[in-house]
């Protein structure tokens, strides 16, 4: 199994550690999953992503070349707007082959007018390399897969704005004007475009994204610097709520916010249909993509495709996906299979209504008690508020198909009020 | 999650195989999981229990305990009728992670035979069986 630079302080301050996708990560810390996922949405958390890879595309060819297989119209795909990508903004989207099946999802990064970061799932370093590679048709692009030569820290949560407050060479400088999908910075010391650094002299790419819906950033930095890193960020965010964060407050926050896990929730099935729009470069009225790539004419010519939809329980109970767990309609009709199956534990139902643990409605003395949440993938449509039953070997369980889940998520929130 | 020789195994109580523990009180036994099961399960976050008056015999599934990783059954280390559950469980079931010996107690029983209790481990026992598992 691989380890992550932080390997021996995650085993040293008590970590589960488990196997993930070829990755030896913390599960979670003694302080357990429940009060991670919590201290992300009351006060901040940090989690060592570093068995995420990065792959460069850079050269004349390098913008023809995404455009030529990422999902978002590097035209169009900055804020509400729709402005173009510029150096200093990213956009989350996928690559997909000519059947419009998932190879991966990531966020591209447009580090200079020739030059993008990807930002891809573990393993999944050299998989992206070749499929770009073997797109590039004569274009003038050099495509490198850096995994192992990238470490990265995410700091999710209200609080990281003043936690990085703490740790950054001229704080105030890099975040004030920083909006959501923003990032300044380089991880290589040697790239002219590393100008952001930590107190400690570690050049990082800091950028105003996560996988939590919370507000927050990622922290991308040289693996030989990355304990150092950790240790500071965890000493000087202790006073502010900071606590180290596993794989397992990660899954159940990320599916609290709506947000796919690839290779689960999206995968060798086409790319539509799902909660996902945002992630393909649709005109306006939603009736035609704004340019032509690779996997498009499958996802135009998808008539049969599968419907992805959000879901929400009414108690914490779960079923096990790796049954598999089977979607049920009214009838007892099975219409599909569960794609993910967690427990948002910082939400809970009052009055028929999901609150959220630092809701300003929320009623007095509310306790969240936590909800089941995930993602379905079903032959036939459902609209929000349908009920299914999911079915795993041991139970049956009521869901209630959804378009949003966990209520008050701060990950827009502007930057004005998090310093 | 916790070494083997970290985990906290009282000598008051005696344990199952399936990780219950029992502790006899006057005329009744108290029933819960061991600190081991819990630092295996990750936070609880639902507990299904059984009803008063409910009987079981020994080996039989009484009720589940939810956590972050999966759902567990429980299988009663005796056989017996349900005189009590421990009711906190349904607003603070993490009471199992941070106190399984205490606070954590799942049901109460009257046992059919109090000798099934001799067939259950000590302590010592116990921890060896779980350094097997190592």
């Amino acid at each position: 199994m691989k380890r992550t630079p932080l390997f021996e302080r995650h085993t040293s301050d008590g970590a589960s550690m488990k196997e993930f996708r070829g990755w030896d990560m913390p599960l979670w810390y003694p302080s357990g999953a429940v009060a991670e996922h919590r201290a992300v949405i009351a006060h901040a958390g940090l989690f060592d992503t570093s068995h995420m890879s990065v792959v460069e595309i850079k050269g004349p060819g390098a913008f023809n070349l995404l455009q030529k297989c990422f999902t978002r119209d590097l035209r169009a795909c900055v804020g509400g707007r729709k402005d173009p990508l510029i150096p200093g903004r990213s956009a989350f989207g996928a690559y997909l082959n000519e059947a419009g099946w998932v190879v991966d999802d990531t966020v591209v990064y447009q580090i200079d007018s020739q030059v993008y970061v990807s930002i891809v799932n573990a393993g999944m370093g050299e998989t992206i390399a070749s499929h770009l590679i073997g797109h590039a048709d004569g274009e003038q692009v050099e495509v490198t897969d850096l995994t192992g030569r990238v470490g990265k820290i995410d700091l999710q949560g209200p609080a990281s704005a003043k936690i990085l407050m703490k740790v950054l060479d001229n704080p105030l400088q890099v975040l004030q004007d920083m909006e959501y999908f923003a990032f300044k910075g380089h991880f290589a010391g040697e790239e002219p475009y590393a100008r952001t650094f930590l107190t400690d002299g570690t050049p990082i790419l800091l950028s105003r994204t996560g996988y939590t819906g919370e507000f927050g950033f990622e922290m991308l930095a040289s693996p030989d610097r990355l304990p150092g890193v950790w240790h500071m960020l965890l000493e000087l965010g202790r006073d502010l709520g900071l606590v180290p964060c596993g794989l397992a407050a990660r899954d159940s926050l990320r599916a609290g916010a709506v947000l796919p896990l690839s290779q689960q929730d999206i995968g060798p099935w086409p790319f539509v249909n799902h909660p996902w729009p945002y992630a393909l470069p649709y005109n306006a009225d939603k009736s035609a993509f704004t340019k032509t790539f690779v996997g498009d004419d499958a996802l135009k010519n998808s008539e049969n495709a599968e419907f992805t939809y959000a879901m929400v329980g009414f108690d914490p109970r779960k079923v096990s996906i790796h049954d598999p767990a089977r979607v049920m309609d009214e009838e007892g009709r099975e219409i599909g299979l569960v794609l993910t199956c967690v427990a948002d534990m910082a939400i809970g139902l009052h009055g028929g209504r999901i609150y959220g643990m630092t809701g300003p409605d929320r009623p007095r003395d509310f306790t969240p008690k936590g909800l089941m949440c995930g993602f379905v993938k079903v032959k036939i449509p459902l609209a929000p508020g349908r009920t299914v039953e999911l079915r795993d070997e041991k139970r049956s369980i009521k869901a209630v198909i959804v378009e949003d889940v966990r209520p008050n998520r701060t990950a827009r929130l502007p930057m004005s009020e998090m310093l | 999650m916790k070494r083997i020789e970290e985990l906290n195994l009282p000598m008051a109580v005696r344990y199952a195989e399936d990780h219950e523990w029992v502790r006899s009180a006057e005329s009744t036994v108290i029933i819960g999981i061991s600190d081991y099961a819990q630092d295996q399960l990750g936070d609880i976050t639902y507990v299904e229990l059984p009803a008063v008056g409910d009987s079981f015999e020994r080996g039989d599934e009484f009720g589940t305990l939810e956590s972050v990783k999966a759902v567990s059954e429980l299988f009663m280390p005796m056989g017996g009728r349900v005189v009590a559950v421990n009711e906190d469980l349904g607003e603070t079931p993490g009471l199992i992670n941070e106190d399984p010996y205490g606070r954590g107690w799942i049901v109460e029983i009257e046992p059919s035979d109090v000798r099934e209790m001799d067939a259950l481990m000590d302590a010592r026992t116990y921890r060896e069986m779980l350094r097997g598992f190592e």
